[in-house]
């Protein structure tokens, strides 16, 4: 029989605002409280693990590995070898689906994967010309005349500073604010309907963390100043329609994207552990869920730039011999309200199908009832490497809890990207 | 060399203390052109004024087209909204209501008259084009839509001819604006190739070429493959010949941007023009004298070892300007033979080696329509593309290979730069546009006849003249 990979468990850390409470805890510390977290949820010594395969977008420049780190910190067994990569904000689901093939291939037996971002601690980066101009300096021996030369180099000393990072795209300029204004402009999304969506999302996560249903998918994290952090910090219960209409457009003067309908800035790791099926059984653990397909699609940054899921979504279900009716839980990212509600429109359109994937019939509607069940980036906030970890997590304990038998997950990423993907329960 | 007053104009400053001198100095608008290979949003974020006479046929088709190009769709009257729907929904690119722009201007005027069947019919140009022609952003286009049905009575035809010289009139009144206008006749039955050339016209790819009406029928037969990213031309071998300098080697430079593997022929005594020009377009440098007997043979042999030839861009030309009664009957032969004979036997020689879908381009010139003092020879050699073109194509449709002709107007290259100054000032500013074209203009228009968004356009000639005063 083929080898199948399984979810065995999920975790994360609690999610929080930038610059707030996880300050201090670099991106390497994050994924270690997450991957030491999903070992210890599921009962797995460390020696068990094969391999770590991580996801993240501000990658440190002195350990870009940050699998690797992960693994040496924790002391695991140095034979887990680790490896980690990057596709934007599909870096957690990128690596879930790496892992999973990895596993079908026969490469080992149990991977962790899972992704970690602290927006707190991207470096500053210094303009090009500076380091080009330092570069004599820093490499062998400088001399006087190096030195004045260095000097005159440097001026103008107003392109000197350091740059403010902004979540641009590289090829257009564009903020990905601005792309998905222009998105909730071409789609014709309102902004009652972005805010009502920001609403439900904050509203279902509040009721998640209220009922305890998140209670085993987060693991604290302690801070360098012994302070234990295990709560999420950007839900808010108690916001309304109301409160969410009174914000300004923050990408454009006459816009409808506001703070409180996209996503905040987020320090956070989650980790999902992957198994070959039969391992698991072995070692006496319930499957959780399967990932019975994905698929990762690329669209022109300079049109639609947020748009990846409508495409990647149906083809996952294809791949997986789905339609989106049958599908019995769909998890959207939410980078903005007015982005998914965008993919939405267009996977409900006829005209959409025809001209974009070569289809008679509309993708389909979703009912905001199996819609982010238990919310979405927008309230819990988004960690670019985590996001999809987070969600394979959730969706994984949703099916495993619930009589659900399938979940789609949907994931839009910079420079255009787009990544789905089907999870089945396992029986 | 340069265009004085083109310069002046681009300052604004010196704009408005020109314009307000009491003096007549046209002051021509720099042109706005796109640049790049042609991709496959060409349109993109530009917004496009719709109209539709009665009885308009290609709502759809309109709408799949410029939602597929990235343009903005604003629909004057109701009736043709459902038809842009799907396309709205497919490309977020909601048709709006004409008014719903504000203040703003549109890039581009559309109007549909593929209804208009008779004199009462032609109401229609007026009122979209006085109603909105105001609103037509500086460097934008205006084309007009019309029906070329088999069975036109002689009332349509009427309403036909009516309508190509109205927007030959409108291209002479909103040139001073920089803005084009032109008319594209759909044959019935080649609808479906009417895309393309919208792409095109409603672009700045088309900047220098108005008051041209294009025509977009199924004679030449092959369905290209869709190319949905990317250069046009890749995989494809082009011949440019005469391509050492100016509108040459333009055409060299753009074809290779679209992906094509150019191949540059010029004289022996260009070598090192020719080979520094393929070397940076990573072509193919080909050393021979067109008139040379053995010529054909030598360059069908170089094709041969690519395989064959997709594009061949007759543009090898000599001017030896003296009115008739001066004229040497050397003169007479050369520039015959240079311009003309020595290109059609290259032609005979290549059709076997020509690829299925291959194109003939033939540089022709507005001198070639008009006529002109002193150029009795190379007019006539240059008219001579233009029959070339009509005689050819009906043979080479069934294989999809397209022949057309391009009659550049005035262009400023080296040989332009050396006309007397007045006669060259004059030469500027009698077209609509009030400035001559630059060599890349024709580069985008042989590009453009090159690419499958052609298909439907053979056996024509196609000026690229910013509207000149003479000329059809």
């Amino acid at each position: 029989m083929a080898r199948r990979a399984v979810v065995v468990s999920g975790v994360r850390t609690p999610f929080v605002k930038a610059f707030g409470d996880l300050v201090k805890v670099d991106t390497i510390g994050l994924g270690v409280a997450a991957v030491r977290g999903v070992l210890a949820s599921a009962g797995v010594g460390r020696a068990d693990v094969d391999a770590i395969v991580w996801g993240g977008v501000i990658l440190p420049s002195a350990a870009p590995n940050v699998g690797r780190e992960i693994a040496l910190d924790l002391g695991l067994d140095p034979r887990c070898e680790a490896m980690t990569v990057t596709r934007a904000c599909a870096s957690g689901l990128q690596a879930v689906t790496l892992a999973a093939a990895g596993i079908e291939r026969g490469e080992y037996d149990v991977a962790v994967a899972g992704g970690s971002d602290s927006t707190s601690n991207a470096e500053i980066k210094l303009p090009q010309k500076v380091v080009h101009a330092l570069a004599p300096l820093a490499l062998g021996k400088p001399t006087a005349s190096d030195m004045l030369g260095v000097a005159a180099q440097l001026l103008p000393i107003s392109e000197l500073l350091p740059q403010r990072p902004r979540i641009a795209e590289r090829s257009t300029g564009e903020t990905m604010g601005e792309s998905a204004e222009r998105m909730a402009r071409r789609n014709e999304i309102s902004r009652q309907a972005q805010d009502e969506l920001a609403l439900r999302s904050h509203q279902r996560a509040a009721a998640a963390i209220a009922s305890g249903r998140f209670d085993n998918e987060i693991v604290p994290v302690t801070t360098p100043d012994g302070r234990t952090i295990s709560a999420d910090g950007l839900v808010r219960a108690d916001t309304s329609l109301e409160k969410l209409s009174k914000l300004r457009p923050v990408f454009a003067k006459d816009g409808t994207l506001t703070a409180g309908n996209s996503s905040p800035l987020t320090d956070g790791a989650a980790a999902v552990l992957l198994m070959e099926e039969e391992r698991a059984r072995a070692l006496g653990l319930r499957p959780l869920a399967r990932l019975r397909s994905w698929s990762y699609v690329g669209v022109d940054p300079t049109d639609q730039l947020l748009m990846g899921p409508a495409l990647a979504v149906p083809k996952a279900l294809e791949r997986a011999g789905l339609t989106l009716d049958a599908v019995d839980l769909v998890d959207l990212h939410e980078a903005f309200a007015a982005q998914v509600l965008a993919v939405l429109k267009m996977m409900a359109s006829d005209g959409f199908a025809r001209a974009r994937l070569g289809r008679d019939r509309a993708v389909g509607t979703v009912d905001p009832a199996r819609l982010n069940v238990h919310g979405g980036s927008i309230a819990l906030g988004h960690p670019f490497g985590a996001t999809g970890a987070r969600m394979v997590t959730t969706m994984a304990n949703e099916l495993a809890r619930t009589d659900k038998q399938t979940a789609v997950l949907g994931i839009c990423a910079a420079g255009g990207l787009g990544a789905a993907a089907v999870l089945e329960k396992v029986s | 060399m340069s265009d004085f007053l083109l310069q002046l104009s681009k300052n604004k400053a010196a704009r408005r203390v020109v314009r307000s001198l009491p003096l007549p100095i046209p002051l021509p608008e720099a042109l706005r052109r796109d640049s790049g290979p042609l991709g496959d949003r060409p349109l993109a974020d530009r917004a496009v004024a719709i109209g539709f006479a009665d009885g308009a046929e290609l709502a759809a088709l309109l709408a799949s087209t410029l939602g597929a190009a990235g343009a903005d769709p604003y629909l004057a009257g109701e009736a043709h909204v459902p038809a842009f729907r799907d396309a709205g929904e497919a490309y977020g690119r909601p048709a709006r209501p004409i008014d719903a722009l504000g203040s703003r201007a549109f890039d581009a005027l559309v109007l549909d008259a593929t209804g208009v069947r008779d004199v009462p019919g032609l109401r229609a140009l007026f009122t979209f084009f006085n109603g909105h022609g105001q609103r037509l952003a500086r460097s934008g286009h205006a084309v007009v839509l019309v029906r070329m049905r088999r069975d036109a009575s002689a009332d349509e035809q009427a309403a036909r001819a009516a309508v190509t010289a109205f927007m030959k009139s409108l291209a002479k009144e909103i040139g001073r604006k920089g803005c084009t206008a032109n008319i594209v006749e759909v044959e019935d039955g080649a609808d479906a190739r009417l895309g393309g050339v919208l792409r095109f016209l409603l672009s700045g790819r088309a900047a220098f070429v108005t008051g041209q009406p294009i025509r977009v029928s199924s004679l030449a037969s092959f369905a290209e493959e869709r190319v949905v990213h990317g250069p046009r031309l890749e995989r494809r071998v082009a011949l440019v010949t005469g391509a050492a300098r100016g509108i040459g080697e333009a055409t060299v430079r753009r074809l290779a941007q679209e992906g094509a593997h150019v191949v540059c022929r010029d004289r022996p005594s260009d070598s090192s023009a020719t080979t520094q020009l393929a070397r940076s377009i990573g072509g193919t440098p080909l050393h021979v004298d067109q008139t040379e007997a053995d010529a054909p043979a030598m360059v069908a042999d170089a094709l041969r070892s690519f395989g064959g030839v997709d594009v061949v861009v007759l543009n090898a030309g000599i001017t030896k300007d003296r009115t008739l009664a001066k004229m040497s009957v050397e003169d007479w032969d050369r520039v015959l033979e240079v311009n003309l004979a020595s290109a059609i036997r290259l032609v005979r020689a290549l059709e076997p080696l020509l690829r299925t879908g291959g194109r003939i381009i033939g540089m022709a010139s507005i001198a070639g329509i008009a006529g002109n003092v002193g150029q009795t020879a190379y007019a006539a050699s240059k008219a001579g593309f233009s029959g070339l073109a009509r005689g050819l194509a009906p043979a080479l449709a069934a294989r999809g290979i397209t022949v057309n002709a391009i009659a550049p107007g005035f262009i400023e290259t080296r040989l332009t730069a050396a006309i007397p100054v007045a006669v060259r000032e004059v030469a500027r500013r009698l077209s609509a546009l009030g400035q001559g074209g630059i060599p890349d203009d024709v580069a985008s228009l042989v590009a453009f006849l090159a690419s499958g968004d052609a298909q439907g356009i053979t056996g024509q000639t196609v000026r690229v003249c910013g509207g000149s005063f003479v000329g059809a």
